[in-house]
């Protein structure tokens, strides 16, 4: 693996007039002009004769800097502008205003160069052909990528060890499960090393236990090739499991930057007390927070307090003291409720 | 060097493709024989009335067949089969990926598809090229066959940069694929030599959609009709059309936006 992590660090840093930080974005916007009419038979036929556009601003001034090896979570809600912005930087979309440097290369330039030292990867398209079994897409790729055969067998022998790709590239991709797919999606988008990935919802639609398999793949890829990974996902379990930092945009603005331990703090200065009590018909648990509905199953004598979080130590003390606990847990709040509240803050 | 070994790469991809759909390529096989027998009976019956055809012969017409059957190749092997692909790209944006890849957009989107089993097809035009510039009366010289296969070469890359223009709109005007169509449907003049055609046809098929080009010019310059000139100024055209295609083509991928995710 050394072999390919000094071949990666050369491709990304052998770039003319590279950065320190493999990914640099400055005042990134892209606006879009949509045709603007509206429903029914007579705007169909004025749209016709003359049409009305609008501008749609789909990102506006979006400034970071991603770090060699770091992992990002990218995160917004649908629209926010999250994929607009991997396309820009992928090469794929010419920005309206700003400027991006992705390994010292201009993205949208398309400098094969540039190309052959990233990848995007986009858990909703397909990248393999569908009749065809992956080892031969891979062998495809071997030529478009210039691999050579030592190269290629390394770099193959790498992905099985890590994916279990060898019992699956033989079927037509066609007749593979969703999971083993990505699997494969994910091993032709590697092939070449690429030294920085965008990853768009890489892990969608895929069952729990594919989803366990492929954060753990790209966490010791990164860990063993060093390869700067951006990342978006509406599961907030690959966010958790993968990025230390997240970059959050609404409505084609960046709403934080920073890390995800520190979101948590800010926008939710609070967490969960989970009590289970013992015979307590009339308990007043009020007093002690705001009892948040819904978060245990009251049934078994399980409720859940929401307090702030430097009244911990004491509320906890008064509980075990005025209350017949049986069983007491303290958890963060739910990372989805933080990001949400992120986006709306 | 790059490039041969990409497109023979591919080309190998393609075969494994088509040779999973072994029933396929065995009925249009048969079927090309058919529209060749077709094509040749319907030349007999005209020839059976007349003994030429705008000043041109059996033999000439059945060589000019053959040229325009290798257009056809070339448009049932590359440009059909990947219009399809490259609409339906536009369409559900894997496109996206085409235009990841480090090597030459234009060449990729040309090749991913290819129908390899057209080779048959590509025989029988030689063929009939063969057996037209053999049988008759064409008389012919080895600058002549050299000019001759310029032309085609040429008029095949001017209707190839055609369909590469068209196809570019699409990124302009979203959906534009009936376009290839009416060049599809103005193809098939090309198996008469121009000069039978009234003037707007002709100057539709020689200006326009110029399957003229690629057809009847090459066998005109087999048949010693055209000037050094004349020659020299369809192949500057050729290289012309080829190059302002290319920049069709570009300005068109600087507009893609791609689908929506």
């Amino acid at each position: 693996m050394q072999v390919v992590k000094t071949m990666l660090q050369q491709s990304a840093f052998g770039a003319p007039g590279a950065d320190s930080n493999p990914i640099v974005v400055e005042g990134l916007s892209k606006t879009y002009q949509v045709t603007d009419r509206e429903g029914g038979f007579g705007a169909a036929v004025r749209s016709f004769v003359k049409r009305k556009f609008r501008d749609v601003k789909a990102v506006q001034n979006v400034s970071f800097r991603i770090g060699q090896g770091e992992i990002v979570g990218f995160l917004g809600p649908n629209g926010a502008g999250k994929t607009t912005t991997l396309k820009m930087l992928a090469g794929l979309l010419h920005p309206t205003s700003g400027s991006a440097k992705v390994l010292g290369f201009t993205p949208w330039e398309r400098n094969s160069g540039y190309l052959r030292s990233m990848t995007l990867v986009m858990g909703q398209r397909n990248r393999l052909s569908w009749d065809i079994p992956a080892a031969d897409s891979f062998l495809l790729n071997q030529a478009i990528y210039r691999i050579s055969d030592a190269d290629y067998k390394r770099v193959f022998d790498e992905l099985n060890e890590l994916l279990d790709l060898a019992p699956i590239i033989r079927k037509p991709v066609r007749n593979l499960s969703l999971g083993e797919r990505m699997k494969c999606e994910l091993a032709a988008s590697l092939l070449h090393r690429p030294a920085v990935l965008f990853l768009d919802e890489p892990t969608i639609g895929l069952d729990i236990s594919a989803q366990v398999r492929i954060r753990a793949f790209l966490k010791e890829y990164n860990r063993r090739s060093g390869a700067t990974i951006l990342l978006t996902s509406h599961y907030m379990a690959d966010v958790t499991a993968l990025c230390e930092r997240i970059i959050i945009i609404h409505h084609g603005q960046t709403k934080y930057d920073g890390k995800l331990v520190d979101l948590s703090r800010r926008i939710a200065p609070f967490k969960l007390i989970g009590v289970t009590l013992g015979d307590c018909a009339d308990c007043d648990l009020s007093r002690y927070g705001t009892v948040v509905p819904g978060e245990g199953s009251e049934d078994a004598g399980k409720h859940s307090v929401q307090v702030k979080a430097d009244e911990v130590a004491a509320i906890t003390a008064r509980m075990l003291a005025e209350l017949p606990v049986v069983d007491l847990t303290i958890e963060d709040p739910p990372i989805e409720d933080v990001i949400e509240r992120a986006f709306h803050e | 060097m790059y490039i041969l070994k990409l497109f023979s790469t591919f080309l190998k991809v393609n075969l494994q493709q088509d040779l999973a759909y072994r029933a396929d390529a065995i009925v249009n096989m048969v079927m090309s024989v058919i529209g060749t027998g077709w094509d040749l009976l319907g030349l007999s019956i005209i020839f059976a009335n007349t003994k030429e055809i705008g000043g041109w012969g059996p033999s000439e017409l059945i060589a000019l067949m053959g040229v325009w059957r290798l257009v056809n190749v070339m448009m049932a092997t590359i440009v059909w089969p990947n219009t399809e692909k490259f609409n339906t790209g536009v369409r559900d944006g894997s496109l996206d990926y085409t235009f990841l890849q480090p090597v030459n957009s234009q060449l990729l989107i040309s090749i991913t598809r290819m129908v390899v089993w057209r080779v048959f097809d590509f025989a029988i035009a030689v063929a009939l090229i063969i057996a037209g510039m053999t049988s008759g009366n064409v008389i012919t010289s080895p600058p002549l066959v050299a000019a001759f296969l310029a032309l085609t070469f040429s008029g095949a890359a001017i209707i190839y940069s055609l369909w590469i223009t068209l196809i570019s709109f699409t990124f302009w005007f979203t959906k534009f694929d009936n376009s290839v169509t009416i060049m599809a449907a103005l193809m098939d003049a090309g198996r008469y030599p121009a000069q039978v055609y009234p003037y707007w046809l002709r100057a539709l098929i020689t200006f326009i959609i110029p399957i003229a080009v690629a057809t009847t010019v090459p066998l005109q310059a087999l048949r010693g009709e055209l000037m050094g000139w004349q020659i020299i100024g369809f192949l500057v055209i050729g290289a012309a059309a080829v190059f302002l295609s290319s920049r069709v083509w570009k300005a068109g991928v600087r507009r893609y936006s791609g689908a929506s995710s």
